[in-house]
């Protein structure tokens, strides 16, 4: 069944909703309709990640972006008031300029990246399952990133609940 | 594939592990006692970063967690400089701690030792992941201290403002990192060295892909250094956060960046600094982006009104001076660089925190605040202006002798490779542009000891500040004069970086 | 690499009970749309709330309390994302991987202490 073609197709397929729905997020003017689309967007990455055989960062992506962070999004906007039902434009002055670099340097990069023929991704090794080779890794070689996320985690979330909190004066 | 629980010499680590756990304390003091001690909390962190000095004093150096953590001389002084610059922050906030910040005082202090955690992991990761994370942990903690004052609309800007480009930049500088990853297979600094360059010796040219990464990871690291053009945020963020953190920003975080910087080009693509290496090589880039720097610093600084924003752009215009001594990477650069980060702490932390005791008494940062100020508070008046000297580079301060070493290294890189000729250029801007620098700074001396009418202001000065005021003026001076000892121990940064003098 | 068709091929079922899911939906649609009268008029565009008159709009504001919930949310949400791949190699590492998970779970149980402490987790 999944010979390279079909898999082509389904990239393609994939990328197209990512664009699509990357598009509407920056340029439809009911902010809490681009949320929803921002959630279709992280959704279909996650895909392109299954695709990749990254399964781990495909859970992770549903997990975190879609389950966590687009939701704290929506709740940011039905939190402020009216703003899940005003009109806003998205765009300022300065839309032709940003246009222009992000086009710019979207081709320059794939261009750039399609000649490149000397990666050394594959010298990983892989057999035992993505997921148990990279907590063996993390559990090891990267203990000491590892242990500093859960400090960077707990910085942020001192942080948030400072800033979030309403102060009783 | 092997899996080998790495030997981790967690006495290496020992005072950033101190720091964090008293960070914890703090928090938790303050958490518990209903948070009614003004000073209490502010004293425990100075205290908490003094023995983290001492128990850095008594570290060894090596290699701990396989080589994810080294601590060597570069780790070592920049651990110094981010342990000075976070006391001093710390020492300056007093005044705020009275009256603006009445909830989260435990906080406040606990974030900014936090920040300082993330930097001396920074400092020592020789590895890109924990260097990232690092990095992370600096700057997340400072979004929130720069929106600390919630009832303050610039504040408040400033604190998204900064989330927005330090978010941006770290997908940038991620972006970056991945591309290195992918070209060397590998996110240890010195394994990556190695990697890239059979890489590129086997392929003969591995094309345009590695400006590609080049570009990225300046970018992202630019916007934590300022460097034009990742520096518009500069100006209104620090006019928006409160004072002791803008101070941070412009010097601890600074450090961070430039310690990061360092670490990824002057270590990891070491052999892709010459223009040799053309279209792959960083070298002519950054040199550029320096000259920006020096020039539009310089520049839009006179005509800053506020003297927050002032100080904003004179640090652009510092970070560019900086840069002088990475792009010329010869050991005399690296050591010219440590010095010069050394001799900004004392000056910079110093002009800070004489704003932030004018701020506290006035509540205002305009520049005609301090019209008149010498003949009402001639203390505060003398240190500023000794602080503002050192800044612009006159003699016998210390930030004379920093400019000295940073041009001396250019010019020294410049004689020795006749392919780096354009050092030549560098440090003739560099010197045209110190011109410029001197007039603003004096601008403030004139407006302080020239104006007609006396003050209408005499400050108040608190314990902590007044010592900070006096550690900036002691280090000047003392370093200004007999900069040797540093010299000295900031000329192991090299060899840290695997450059043999 | 080896075991690549194979692993693809799990991921088919996912494709297609996606497409089921999405064709499902918008087939009930359309079958209604074809065999239901088309009538609208005012009262029957407004929301449905148990026969009772809507009071308001539809977009209010929430309580700024969940907000706080869900920022903590997404916290803990990461540390389990870091507990799979470390509850999926623990078997082979053994006793230390447990202590490197129960300090990195430690230090984040911190975090509750302090919104716990500060009243975050209040709802009043």
């Amino acid at each position: 069944m999944t010979d390279g073609s079909q898999v082509g197709v389904i990239f393609w397929f994939l990328s197209f909703v990512i664009l699509i729905s990357g598009f509407m997020v920056v340029s439809l003017k009911n902010i809490f309709y681009c949320a929803l689309f921002l959630v279709l967007c992280l959704f279909s990455v996650a895909g392109i990640f299954i695709l990749l055989e990254a399964e781990f960062l495909a859970a992770a992506q549903v997990l975190i972006y879609v389950g966590a962070v687009a939701i704290l999004m929506i709740f940011a906007i039905m939190l402020t008031t009216d703003m899940a039902s005003k009109e806003i434009t998205q765009t300022n002055e300065n839309v032709t300029v940003g246009v222009f670099v992000s086009v710019i340097f979207a081709i320059s990069t794939i261009l750039l990246i399609d000649k490149t023929s000397v990666w050394r991704y594959q010298d990983h090794d892989f057999s035992e399952g993505v997921t148990v080779t990279l907590g063996k890794l993390l559990m090891t070689k990267f203990m000491l990133p590892f242990e500093l996320v859960s400090v960077l985690l707990l910085a942020a979330m001192i942080g948030a609940i400072v800033l979030a909190r309403k102060e009783r004066s | 594939m092997e899996f080998a629980f790495p030997e981790y010499n967690l006495r290496l680590m020992a005072p950033e592990i101190f720091l964090f756990l008293w960070a914890l304390l703090i928090i938790a003091y303050d958490v518990l006692t209903k948070r009614k001690s003004e000073t209490t909390a502010g004293y425990l962190a100075l205290a908490g970063l003094m023995i983290t000095g001492l128990i850095l004093g008594f570290t060894g150096t090596g290699h701990g967690f396989g080589n994810m953590f080294v601590s060597d001389t570069a780790a070592k002084f920049f651990k110094i400089i981010f342990l000075g610059s976070a006391f001093m922050a710390i020492g300056s906030s007093f005044g705020i701690m009275r009256e603006k910040i009445v909830n989260h005082r435990g906080e406040f202090y606990g974030l900014i030792l936090f920040s300082t955690v993330g930097m001396m992991f920074l400092s020592s990761s020789n590895e890109l992941l924990s260097l990232y994370i690092g990095l992370e942990l600096t700057t997340i903690p400072l979004f929130v201290l720069a929106a600390f004052f919630k009832d303050d609309k610039l504040s408040v800007e400033a604190g998204i403002k900064y989330f927005i480009v330090g978010a941006f930049s770290s997908a940038l500088l991620l972006y970056g990192i991945s591309f290195l990853y992918g070209l060397s297979g590998t996110t240890d600094l010195v394994q990556m060295k190695i990697n890239i360059a059979i890489t590129h010796l086997t392929f003969q040219n591995i094309g345009v892909i590695l400006i590609l990464a080049i570009v990225l990871v300046v970018a992202g690291i630019g916007f934590k250094l300022s460097l034009p053009p990742f520096h518009q945020w500069v100006p209104d963020v620090y006019q928006g956060s409160p004072t002791p953190v803008a101070a941070f920003l412009s010097v601890g975080s600074k450090a961070a960046g430039l310690i990061a910087f360092a670490k990824i080009f002057v270590n990891g693509l070491f052999a892709f600094h010459h223009p040799d290496m053309a279209p792959n090589d960083w070298g002519r880039l950054v040199a550029l982006l320096a000259v920006a720097a020096m020039i539009l610093g310089n520049t839009v600084a006179i005509r800053q009104t506020n003297i927050k924003r002032m100080l904003g752009y004179s640090s652009i215009a510092q970070v560019g001076y900086i840069m002088i001594g990475i792009v010329a990477m010869n050991a005399l650069g690296m050591a010219a660089m440590g010095f010069y980060i050394f001799a900004y702490m004392f000056a910079n932390m110093g002009a800070f925190a004489a704003v932030a005791i004018v701020e506290d008494k006035t509540g205002s940062c305009e520049i005609s605040t301090y019209s008149g100020l010498a003949r009402t508070s001639p203390l505060l008046s003398a240190t500023f202006a000794v602080f503002l000297l050192s800044l612009a580079g006159i003699p016998p301060l210390a930030g004379f002798m920093a400019k000295f070493y940073i041009f001396a290294a250019g010019i020294q890189a410049a004689q020795h490779d006749p392919g780096l000729y354009w050092m030549y250029w560098l440090v003739g801007i560099a010197l045209l542009t110190t011109v410029f620098a001197i007039y603003y700074y004096a601008n403030i001396i004139k407006q302080m000891y020239f104006a007609k009418e006396p003050s209408p202001h005499k400050v108040t000065y608190n314990f902590p500040a007044l010592t900070v005021l006096l550690i900036g003026l002691a280090g000047l001076f003392v370093f200004g004069i007999y900069p040797e000892p540093v010299l000295h121990f900031a000329s192991g940064i090299a060899s840290s970086f695997g450059i043999i003098p | 690499m080896e075991g690549t068709a194979n692993s693809m091929s799990e991921y088919l079922s996912v494709l297609i009970f996606i497409f089921v899911g999405i064709g499902s939906v918008l087939f009930t649609f359309f079958l209604s749309r074809l065999i239901r009268p088309h009538n609208p008029y005012k009262e029957k565009s407004i929301p449905y709330e148990c026969a009772e008159l809507p009071i308001g709009d539809s977009w209010f504001k929430f309580n700024n309390r969940f907000y706080i919930f869900a920022l903590m949310f997404v916290i803990f949400d990461v540390e389990v994302v870091f507990l799979f791949p470390w509850a999926v190699a623990f078997g082979e590492l053994g006793l230390f991987a447990l202590v490197e998970m129960i300090i990195f779970i430690l230090i984040l149980f911190f975090g509750l202490f302090y919104a716990w402490r500060k009243g975050a987790l209040k709802w009043v």
